[in-house]
């Protein structure tokens, strides 16, 4: 599904990534853990195409978009959830949700019924300003607002971050249950270890801009040395 | 003063407030898409009006000239995208040089083509009309009309349309609007050719009204940034109130006092108000 060789990319003259190499196998969530500063927002960035990377490749389904630009990226079925959500706060929940369909030709434009049935509050309150939601509302929506497009593989990036613990469980659930029900990739980034357990099949970690482990999450439970190696302060 | 000078008065305001809107609205446009301060703007109004004299001296009709007159700026704002600014997308300053020097270089062109001096609009509607007690020019009317129009038909297609949602998207966050799949700089140049054609459209409607000289766009250019600052950077409904207080101010001081005295007294007012309020009257704090 997507396959990262050798990527190589800096921000401000300084190398962040230092040549990443990961696979994600289609239908699978995948974790990727670090601590902070390690290059985790960076390789989504480089992913998605707002970084441009300096050597290395993406692959999507066989395809090179390495170095594309974004929009061509989103179009070719990677979505997008940016660390702090990034919704559009002042307008209307349906105008956020329509703006994840944007990019298809006009008749394809059609926002799926289903998706709120994993959301069913963004129905309730599809007229109502993004602005005024709740931090795991607007997560949610940010959520739904990536899906509407029906992508290959979603990206997610911490999405748990500053979010009550009851909601970032519910996030959970409606992740593992899309991701079972229409088979969406999910690569999510976090630093909560609880959540990465609950939903994820895999889990990569990275240090100084490389991969420097990956595992099926279910061996974490038994044995938490890498998480102690890669993620203790 | 009596009632009848007075309504006339008053619907000269309004006349000069919608033109106003119309050269501002396209520039705040441009503005909050591409953060470009396009100082050519006043040279696209007059582009719009030397386009009308062109026109009717090939023999074509005004009604027609009008189209061009929104044609042929748009098409010269696509022009002057694609070979200059969309190379300046990241240093908005250069942008106000450049686009300062493209106004320098469209108003020389045009005093080396019809020299310095005014030009004649064949006037398309020289009738009267009557209506509660005054006589009024059935131009100044379909001006008027015209404008609150096009000013409509623009709020609709920024609010309503899935262009316009783009448009806002790519204007509240470029960078999230690009990662749903937004072609930003596409967005960019269509916003930019609609702008012109904005305001070479408003050049022509205003050329049988007033003088058609190298000059007369430095005369909208200057309100319009004023309605935008005034009214708020960045809101759409912003340069709404900032064109009505600019250019209402501005007819009332004229007929009191003097059209310089007027100038005088609304740079004041203006320079005041945004030492009082930074943000513009209607826009946020941010």
């Amino acid at each position: 599904m997507l396959k990262i060789t050798g990527l190589q990319a800096s921000l401000g003259g300084s190398l962040i990534l230092q040549g990443v190499d990961m696979e994600v196998h289609p239908g699978h969530i995948v974790a990727l853990m670090g601590r902070n500063g390690v290059g985790k927002t960076t390789l989504m960035r480089t992913v998605v195409g707002f970084v441009s990377p300096r050597s290395g490749q993406t692959l999507l389904d066989g395809k090179d978009i390495t170095g594309l630009p974004p929009h061509q990226i989103s179009q070719l079925g990677i979505s997008y959830v940016p660390q702090g959500r990034e919704i559009f706060q002042s307008f209307s929940v349906y105008e956020n949700l329509r703006l994840g369909i944007i990019k298809f030709k006009k008749k394809d434009r059609k926002i799926p019924a289903e998706i709120f049935d994993y959301f069913p509050i963004l129905h309730e309150r599809r007229n109502q300003k993004a602005g005024s939601f709740s931090g795991g509302e607007q997560q949610m929506l940010a959520i739904a607002r990536a899906l509407v497009s029906n992508p290959k593989i979603l990206l997610l990036d911490e999405p748990s971050e500053g979010i009550q613990p009851s909601i970032v469980e519910e996030i959970g659930r409606i992740l593992v249950k899309i991701n079972e029900e229409k088979g969406v990739t999910i690569l999510i980034v976090e630093q909560n270890v609880d959540l990465i357990m609950d939903i994820a099949k895999g889990c990569f970690f990275m240090e100084k801009g490389k991969i420097v482990a990956e595992t099926e999450t279910c061996h974490l439970r038994q044995d938490d040395r890498l998480i102690t190696q890669y993620l203790a302060l | 003063m009596d009632l009848t000078s007075f309504l006339i008065q008053v619907l000269n305001g309004f006349n000069l407030i919608l033109i106003l809107l119309l050269v501002a609205l396209g520039l705040v446009i441009i503005f909050g898409l591409m953060q470009v301060i396009n100082m050519a703007h006043g040279e696209f109004f007059l582009l719009g009006a030397y386009t009308v004299v062109m026109a009717q001296r090939c023999g074509l009709n005004f009604w027609v000239a009008l189209l061009f007159s929104a044609f042929i700026v748009g098409v010269v704002g696509l022009m002057v995208e694609f070979f200059c600014i969309r190379y300046l997308y990241d240093r908005p300053m250069d942008t106000i040089l450049a686009t300062w020097g493209i106004s320098i270089g469209i108003k020389q062109l045009i005093i080396l083509v019809f020299g310095p001096g005014g030009q004649m609009v064949t006037h398309p509607l020289p009738t009267m009309v009557k209506f509660l007690r005054i006589e009024y020019p059935a131009y100044r009317l379909f001006t008027m009309a015209a404008s609150i129009l096009i000013i409509l038909i623009t709020f609709y297609v920024l609010l309503r349309s899935d262009y316009g949602l783009k448009a806002r998207a790519v204007i509240a966050n470029r960078n999230m609007a690009s990662a749903l799949g937004i072609n930003t700089r596409k967005m960019y140049r269509m916003s930019f050719v609609f702008g012109s054609a904005l305001s070479g459209l408003a050049g022509g409607i205003m050329s049988p009204l007033m003088s058609v000289d190298p000059q007369m766009g430095l005369g909208y250019l200057i309100p319009a940034f004023l309605a935008i600052i005034v009214g708020g950077m960045g809101t759409l409904y912003g340069v709404l109130g900032g064109g009505t207080i600019i250019g209402g101010a501005d007819s009332v001081f004229s007929y009191l006092i003097s059209p310089v005295g007027a100038q005088i007294i609304v740079f004041s007012m203006a320079i005041v108000l945004i030492r009082l309020r930074p943000q513009g009257i209607f826009g946020k704090q941010s």
